[in-house]
């Protein structure tokens, strides 16, 4: 008898699949729902719990089969918040950085789903371009606000002007990339300023009307908040930009805990690099090392990352991956994020051992990138 | 009863295959970074964890230099560093939140081998309720000003680095709010997570100039900084923060500084940390295959255990607004 044990782990419990060749003229005894043949020589896979020559009943298989099935109902029942559908037709979309790339995209999805957008944005003559932009696309006229983020008071007026908000996109956001040595620390509270304060800046301001607003009308709401994968992972280059997109990230953990009984729905979207004009202002000024790391993820278009994030609101999820190598890292780095969706949950819980073993590797291909780097920089 | 011990086998192997895998892609390298006859320089040294932190480094034979911002603490401290282990620490004082004044500081000592940014404020309040001034306070300290002191110390601590040969690090005192964010926690939860991007990206910059960076992420401790968060904190705040026992300055320092001298990436300080740490390693460099190996085999594990707190805490939060409903 030759046998391949193959071992596949499962939420630890081990399930044992044995492979076994039959010999014609032996007999064995077997556990499970496939009685042997003694004439049939064939593989077959057999759930052996114990030894191949006890003799049980096939019911013993069926603690095995059911354990996954116990397990997918035991995290539908544990995940929290509870899932809700946030509607978007007919509902106030706020969405902040809302006049190019992601946000101009994301406005124009919403627009297009019947939402009425109001769009905020620094310069005047860019949002007036998008607001063009957008009729001509959908025929909806969004209302454009100008103000920075970085003012308090003036976002707190414009949000006012605008009229209590469903759904509020905290997407503003700006990224300069720079070795920390070398970066002007002028720089780095600009990131933090825009990216962190601002939203901050935002939320304080629509929180109280977005609360009164989900008690009269009896919908939930969402505060989204665009973040980056370097909002999950922290590389060379980034100090000053994933400080501020992981700091969103504490932010909105604990914002989710304050509001849920306002059925107001966190939810945050971690796109990769993405076609904008941010993201082409950012790639001048990138380090070699960081276009060498970051060239690990693959880019995306601003319109299919925009559908990304409507969908994930629209689920209110609470991380929003845009592609393949986002989800991974969105397990990877699930951390104690809550959860809404049990066959998310079930995919963390199963894939999360796995996805820590390949993020090791990722640091150990960086980290092997960096020394390479820096030996021919030094051999020149 | 072969059949049983080949099983056995089996079971093992693919588990020593992972072990030794680990041990051959664990970045950055183990590296151990001597204290003794070195500069250690700790920010918010003038109390708390930062103290116990400075009593300690001064106990094991470094130079030490305490950054704070009242002079007069800053003395006693000094005066209770040079009673309990004879070293006379360097007092400077300076607000983290100038980058002027920390530089000016920073040079007044010169260059420094261990650089602890421990400072921190802390305020829990619903973000509803929460002034922007105070969110604002507790990122221009505890996130900027960090920003600042590791601007002001890098190129010295670079060249130092060079002269010497030794490994030097960047410690960078967190939280356990700096791994999950929490009711009450929006601004302080967001300056920790923040601390960790800065680290995580800082490593990769500056680990061909042999520093270090370690995080340490300590629970509740019982400090007069911690006894001032008491005052303002909302109640589901206390009902969650329960979830974790608190700990003793000194016993924090204590981890903190072993931590510090195998330059570990992430410290956990209590039972709590450690599993919250496996749970929310994420994409982290780890120097230990051994903790690897933990973290690859726990991850599983502990995310069904956060889920399981989410539940709790979800849960805790629905039941006291209902509880505050029919008052």
């Amino acid at each position: 008898m030759s046998g391949l044990i193959h071992r596949l782990s499962h939420s630890h419990s081990l399930v044992l699949l044995v492979y076994i060749h039959i010999a014609p003229s032996q007999e064995y005894r077997w556990i499970g729902v496939h009685r042997a043949q003694k004439q049939a020589p064939s593989l077959r896979a057999v759930p052996i719990l114990f030894s191949q020559h006890s003799m049980a009943s096939p019911l013993l298989l069926l603690p095995v089969l059911m354990a996954p099935v116990v397990f997918a109902a035991v995290l539908a029942f544990l995940v929290r918040p509870r899932p809700v559908r946030v509607p978007i037709k007919g509902r106030h979309v706020f969405i902040t950085g809302g006049s190019s790339g992601i946000g101009l995209a994301l406005a124009r999805l919403a627009a297009a789903e019947g939402a009425h957008v109001s769009i905020l944005a620094r310069r005047a003559a860019q949002l007036q371009e998008a607001r063009d932009a957008i009729r001509l696309a959908t025929g909806v006229d969004v209302a454009i606000f100008s103000a920075d983020v970085r003012d308090a008071d003036a976002v707190a007026k414009a949000v006012e002007a605008a009229g209590p908000v469903d759904v509020l996109v905290c997407n503003h956001g700006v990224f300069t990339p720079q070795e920390l040595e070398k970066q002007d620390l002028e720089e780095v509270r600009f990131m933090v300023e825009v990216n962190l304060m601002g939203t901050f800046n935002l939320i304080k301001a629509a929180l109280p009307t977005m609360k009164q607003r989900t008690k009269v009308t009896g919908l939930p709401a969402s505060i989204a908040i665009m973040s980056s994968q370097a909002g999950q992972v922290g590389v060379y280059g980034y100090t000053a930009y994933s400080a501020s997109k992981f700091a969103l990230r504490g932010l909105a953990e604990a914002l989710q805990h304050e509001v849920i009984a306002d059925d107001i729905h966190v939810s945050m979207i971690f796109p990769p690099d993405t076609e904008t004009p941010g993201f082409a202002e950012e790639h001048r000024r990138r380090p070699d090392l960081t276009n060498i790391i970051a060239g690990s993820s693959g880019g995306m278009k601003a319109d299919d990352v925009a559908k990304k994030a409507l969908d994930g609101i629209k689920s209110s999820r609470f991380i929003v991956p845009c592609n393949f190598e986002g989800t991974m890292l969105s397990i990877a780095t699930a951390g104690l994020s809550p959860q809404s969706s049990f066959l998310t949950a079930l995919a963390e819980v199963l894939g999360a051992g796995f996805m820590r073993f390949m993020g090791l590797c990722f640091q150990w291909n960086w980290f092997s990138s960096i020394e390479n780097w820096h030996s021919k920089k030094k051999g020149l | 009863m072969a059949s049983l011990f080949f099983l056995f086998l089996l079971l093992l192997l693919p588990l020593v295959v992972v072990l030794l895998l680990l041990a051959v892609i664990v970045r950055p390298r183990p590296v151990r970074i001597p204290l003794k006859g070195r500069h250690v320089l700790v920010s918010g040294g003038s109390s708390g964890i930062g103290f116990a932190l400075a009593r300690r480094a001064a106990a094991e034979g470094a130079r030490v230099s305490i950054l704070a911002r009242d002079p007069d603490r800053l003395r006693d401290a000094c005066d209770a560093i040079r009673r309990d282990t004879g070293v006379d620490a360097a007092a400077l004082a300076a607000d983290v939140r100038d980058p002027a004044a920390v530089a000016r500081a920073l040079e007044t000592v010169g260059p420094v081998d261990v650089l602890v940014c421990n400072q921190g404020v802390f305020v829990p309040q619903e973000l509803e309720r929460q002034s922007l001034e105070e969110v604002r306070f507790m990122v221009e300290v505890n996130l900027m000003g960090t920003f600042h002191l590791i601007k002001a110390a890098l190129p010295a601590m670079k060249q130092r680095g060079k002269e010497t040969g030794l490994p030097a690090s960047i410690a960078i005192m967190s939280s356990q709010a700096g791994q999950v964010g929490v009711y009450g926690y929006t601004a302080y939860s967001a300056t920790k997570f923040g601390l960790r991007g800065l680290a995580e990206a800082l490593q990769h910059e500056v680990i061909m100039d042999n520093i270090h960076v370690t995080l340490i992420f300590p629970p509740d401790t019982d400090t007069p900084g911690l006894a001032e968060e008491l005052k303002r904190r909302p109640e589901i705040t206390n009902v969650i923060a329960a979830s974790s026992g608190g700990m003793k300055a000194d016993d924090v320092a204590q981890k903190a500084l072993n931590g510090i001298k195998s330059a570990q990436f992430v410290v956990p300080c209590n039972f709590e940390g450690t599993m919250l740490s496996i749970a929310t390693a994420g994409l982290s460099p780890q120097r230990s295959y051994l903790m690897a190996f933990n973290e690859v085999l726990g991850a599983s594990l502990m995310r069904f255990i956060g889920l399981c707190f989410q539940w709790n805490w979800f849960s805790a939060i629905e039941k006291w607004h209902a509880k505050k409903k029919r008052k």
